[in-house]
């Protein structure tokens, strides 16, 4: 049975549904964002961990030369080591009949007889391989998406150099890769760069490695530290060509959905408390003014002998009731809103499943933070009229007091117009209720810079990486090192305007305690395609002595220009040499170190060998080239500058966009809820002050602009004031995501303030035109009778 | 001043022919106002009388320009009230008509002389906003906000925002309702001055019998009707009344 106290709760409420509705749009945003983001965080971290566990991804990665498998015996028996899976992993290039250009790969070797001990694949299509069988291939999901390939279709791989049509398996999945990427890029490019396993004996053959691998990893006893693992396995590779052990905090793929849970971490906190703020006052603001006109009621109440208790309750029911609205928007946001941005993680992340899992924990959170931050809002001046006597409630209120406002007393008074005196007063009076109004529409405007930020950060990282940094249009690695005279060959391929050699080594750069493993590039000296570009973005010219790394790079090492680096080189004849650090290089994708060719080649001193080059083609020429350039065996890869910016368009792209509109969608119901409450409350309480207007010969234009003048007001001050919250938002979540894997440059366009500025005066104005329509039913006759 | 009957046209200011005002539908309806006849003149002072709900006033309503009638006739001048529309009858209340309201009606956040000059801003003839209150007598209180003055003050500060405009009609409903007798009676005298001194025709809604006394006319409503005319053959000076 419902009390005749909560009737005229419910009576209530529908009359202030609008206002009710505007805090609960608001409060939905930010638990949206919390219940979405924590969800998303639960979903990824627990599908990454069920996946790892069912399928055994190792905890120790390593590549090498070459070994024999009874080495494998050696490394097991290694304290702290519980299992180990070695098998072959070669670069290939691929030769697709629709591709224009050579696509690249990875070929990793299965075991012939029983599934892998470690980094188990999941078979999402067809079979596994034959034992024993030859000429098929399992391929990775990404690639066999981005190329609609099938079980049963062919596909012709480049085996060290011998052309072999292998037909497809099975489309699997692997923990190893669950960010597919090409090593050393950012950014996925599943059209031209796969994942594909053979079996061993196959992959073996091709390359002389029958007996032998290349590729080992393991996972640790229950226990077990990684570093003394890491450190004996070295030792123990050192003679076959070890290129230095790391666990899964470097592992590419491993740290790419480590980065998005960061990331996410981030969004979960500082996004729903600045929404539930803005939230609570709403709240406070319509349950003041809700109390101001019920202070009769209230009274006649406390006259019939409710208690106080009853009264407070009864009116934080109505806070609450918000508040449950406000909660179920939010998980209706959240589940919608997770649900979409997880089908765009399945753009970037491969897993068997990764299903959008509800974070039930976050929504009854999600409650109590809402109800308390209502509760809060509203509590003050729920006790001040319950504490009210009922002989002074049943006055009208005393009339409000107001002074000149601080504008005036500055001397500024004369200019003032009255309408603009009215609404200035009227904000110094009630400075917290002005400032929650800023700060909701500061709140709005601040929002839509991030994700514009964002896309302008990117924009500019790739205009800098392919117009500044990468001038070629293609870049190719070689099988093995090659002597330089291959390039003669390569100048003569059709279309050729310029080619330039590359030499890259794995190294160890060591600077005090501090070391980072990476591949040195040796680059010419002049070089017009790679080129190294500094914070000033000049081209530096690499010496002919010395190194040139990363600035990000620097500061992991703590090194300086000036300051002799230890360089271990992991490959050949594996030499450590010192070398001085000659400049640091703006880049933002990965660590990297250059230096001048020939120098490198000296520190090698395996002579002048190469091992890729980079293009200018004539555009012309374009698919003569890449026709040549699928016949050359010796080319294991292939970066085509203009595919990897349409596949960037295509996903990355896309997805900021997703991420745009939500923040757009967030923005708008904040401005538009904080401005339609702010008006609609300025609108009731000063009914009679504007009906008065009305009735002594202001038009309704006229008295529009008193209430227009507040909210203008508000919004100046609001406006700037979001702008820089904005960049601060920007800011902190830039320094967030950025990692030694990614960097983005904070880059604030004009562009991005006039978007932010023009969505938010938008739905600002929109929103008080609506409030603004309810001038026309001001009763004026009703003003003039006793004042409420 | 008292009008004989075959007054000139010219000084008529308002005329009433069976007005009608009916408010609701069906059982609910209320016949606020049932066929009044009646016409006002300029300069003249006009008390109305009568008991609550006896239509006086939805009389000044319609008079001033704040609700249409239902039927019958209503003129201003040349003015069809009747037939005008929004931004007509908000024209018309910029320029003729001066309201004068029980509770005062001030802006809060504006002082007395700003209140005034709120008006004198958008009226096309205003006297200066420190003249309207000294005719109120209250030139030592211009920057006072509303809730810094007395009830009666802030009346007056009312009375001088109604009159900047150099209105050709003072309408006040209830002027004293929420005063004392003392405060009244002041505020009654400063009505009583911009009467005499501007020669506005002024129109009283009181309960107040009393007030009738200081009129040129008395006009008694009831049932939505003018149920009698008196014409007081001599004004009482407001200051003489008491009640």
């Amino acid at each position: 049975m419902i009390s005749q106290l909560d009737r005229k709760l419910f009576r209530d409420l529908r009359r202030m549904k609008g206002q009710a509705l505007a805090v609960a749009l608001v409060m939905g945003c930010g638990l949206s964002m919390m219940i979405m983001s924590r969800s998303l965080i639960r979903s990824l971290e627990s599908t990454r961990h069920e996946y790892y566990e069912a399928y055994r991804f190792a905890e120790v990665f390593v590549h090498l030369k070459r070994a024999p498998n009874r080495l494998v015996d050696r490394i097991a028996a290694i304290p702290g080591v519980a299992a180990v899976q070695a098998g072959i992993s070669v670069q290939v290039t691929l030769d697709l009949p629709e591709l224009d250009e050579p696509a690249s790969g990875l070929v990793r070797s299965l075991p012939d007889h029983q599934p892998p001990a470690l980094n188990r694949l999941f078979l999402r299509a067809g079979r596994w391989l034959r034992p024993g069988g030859t000429g098929e291939i399992l391929v990775g999901e990404a690639f066999a998406d981005a190329n609609q390939l099938h079980p049963g279709d062919s596909l012709t791989l480049l085996l060290n150099g011998r052309r072999q049509t292998m037909r497809i398996a099975g489309i699997v999945l692997s923990p190893e890769f669950i960010f597919e990427s090409r090593p050393g890029t950012a950014l996925p490019d599943n059209r031209t760069y796969g994942i594909f396993w053979m079996p061993y004996r196959a992959l073996a053959s091709a390359y002389d490695l029958y007996g032998a691998f290349n590729q080992l990893a393991l996972t640790l006893a229950p226990g077990a530290s990684e570093r003394p693992v890491i450190g004996a396995l070295d030792e123990l590779l050192k003679p076959y060509g070890g290129r230095g052990a790391h666990g899964r905090t470097d592992h590419p793929s491993h740290i790419r959905v480590s980065d998005e849970i960061r990331v996410l971490h981030t969004l979960a906190i500082g996004f729903p408390v600045v929404f539930l703020s803005v939230a609570a006052f709403m709240t406070n603001a319509v349950l003041s003014r809700l109390l101001t006109l019920q202070r009769e009621q209230i009274a006649i109440l406390k006259a019939f002998g409710f208690t106080d208790r009853q009264i407070v309750l009864h009116y934080l029911k109505f806070a609450l009731v918000m508040v449950v609205a406000g909660a179920l928007l939010g998980v209706l946001g959240g589940i919608l809103l997770g649900v979409r941005i997880v089908t765009l993680y399945q753009l970037f992340f491969r897993f068997p499943e990764l299903a959008f899992s509800l974070d039930r924990g976050a929504m009854l959170l999600a409650l109590a933070v809402s109800a308390l931050a209502a509760i809060l809002g509203v509590f003050s001046s729920v006790r001040r009229a319950a504490r009210l006597p009922p002989a002074e409630a049943m006055r009208p209120e005393p009339p409000a007091r107001y002074r000149p406002a601080l504008i005036e007393r500055t001397g500024m008074a004369r200019v003032l117009s009255h309408t603009f005196r009215i609404a200035v007063r009227n904000l110094e009076r009630k400075p917290v209720q002005a400032c929650f109004t800023i700060a909701g529409l500061a709140l709005a405007t601040g929002i839509l810079i991030v994700p514009n930020c964002f896309r302008d950060g990117i924009q500019n990282v790739l205009d800098f990486q392919w117009d500044v940094v990468q001038r070629q249009d293609i870049g190719i690695g070689l099988v093995e090192p090659s002597s330089d005279q291959i390039k003669h060959l390569f100048a003569q391929l059709p279309g050729v305007i310029a080619v330039e050699p590359v030499r890259s080594a794995a190294v160890r750069l060591r600077f005090g305690a501090r070391h980072r493993q990476l591949a040195i590039q040796g680059l010419p000296a002049h070089g017009q395609h790679s080129r190294v570009i500094d914070a000033n973005y000049r081209q530096i010219t690499l010496p002919s002595e010395g190194l040139v790394i990363s600035s990000k790079l620097a500061d992991v090492l703590g090194a300086r220009v000036g300051d002799l680096v230890i360089l271990e080189v992991l490959e050949g004849r594996r030499v450590t040499r010192t070398a001085p650090l000659v400049g640091l290089a703006e880049d933002f994708a990965g660590i990297a170190a250059y230096m001048d060719l020939h120098a490198l080649n000296r520190l090698l001193g395996e002579g002048d060998i190469i091992t890729g080059a980079s293009f200018s083609i004539d555009a012309l020429a374009w698919r003569d080239f890449l026709r040549e350039l699928k016949g050359i065996p010796r080319v294991s890869w292939v970066a085509v500058k203009e595919s990897l910016r349409a596949n960037f368009r295509e996903t990355t792209a896309a997805s900021i966009n997703v991420i745009q509109t939500i923040y757009l969608i967030f923005a708008v119901i904040v401005a538009f809820g904080v401005v339609y409450n702010n008006a609609r409350i300025s609108l009731a309480e000063r009914a009679r002050e504007l009906a008065t207007l009305r009735v002594i010969g202001f038009s309704r234009r006229e008295v529009g602009a008193v209430l227009v003048t507040e909210l203008v007001i508000l919004a100046l001050i609001a406006v700037p004031i979001g702008l820089l919250i904005g960049t601060g938002f920007a800011t902190a979540i830039l320094r967030e995501v950025n990692t030694e894997t990614v960097r983005l440059p904070l880059v604030l366009l004009p562009g991005n303030y006039a978007f932010a500025v023009l969505a938010v005066t938008i739905a600002s104005v929109v929103s008080a035109l609506a409030v603004l329509r309810k001038l026309n039913q001001l009763d004026l006759v009703g003003a003039l009778k006793a004042p409420e | 001043m008292a009008f004989p009957p075959g007054i000139p046209d010219r000084l008529r200011i308002f005329r009433v022919r069976q007005l009608t005002k009916v408010y609701g539908e069906g059982l609910a309806q209320v016949h606020a106002l049932a066929g009044v006849d009646l016409d006002l003149y300029a300069g003249e002072l006009v008390v109305l009388l009568g008991p609550s709900g006896s239509g006086k006033t939805t009389l000044l309503n319609n008079l001033g320009g704040l609700d249409v009638p239902t039927a019958g006739e209503l003129s201003y001048r040349h003015l069809d009230l009747t037939r005008a529309d929004e931004a007509a009858l908000t024209q018309y209340r910029r320029e003729r008509v001066g309201f004068v309201f029980q509770f005062y009606n001030l802006i809060p956040s504006l002082t007395a002389r700003e209140n005034v000059g709120l008006i004198t801003e958008i009226a096309r003839d205003p006297m200066p906003p420190e003249l309207a209150l000294e005719m109120v007598h209250l030139s030592p209180r211009l920057d006072h906000f509303p809730a810094q003055l007395s009830g009666g003050e802030q009346q007056r500060v009312a009375i001088a925002r109604a009159i900047a405009k150099r209105p050709e009609v003072l309408l006040c409903d209830e002027p004293t309702g929420a005063l004392d007798v003392r405060t009244g009676i002041v505020v009654l005298e400063a009505i009583e001055r911009v009467n005499r001194e501007l020669g506005t025709l002024t129109v009283i809604i009181t309960h107040n019998a009393v007030m009738a006394e200081m009129a040129d006319r008395v006009i008694h409503f009831s049932d939505g009707r003018v149920h009698d005319i008196h014409e007081n053959a001599r004004r009482a000076p407001a200051q003489s009344l008491n009640w």
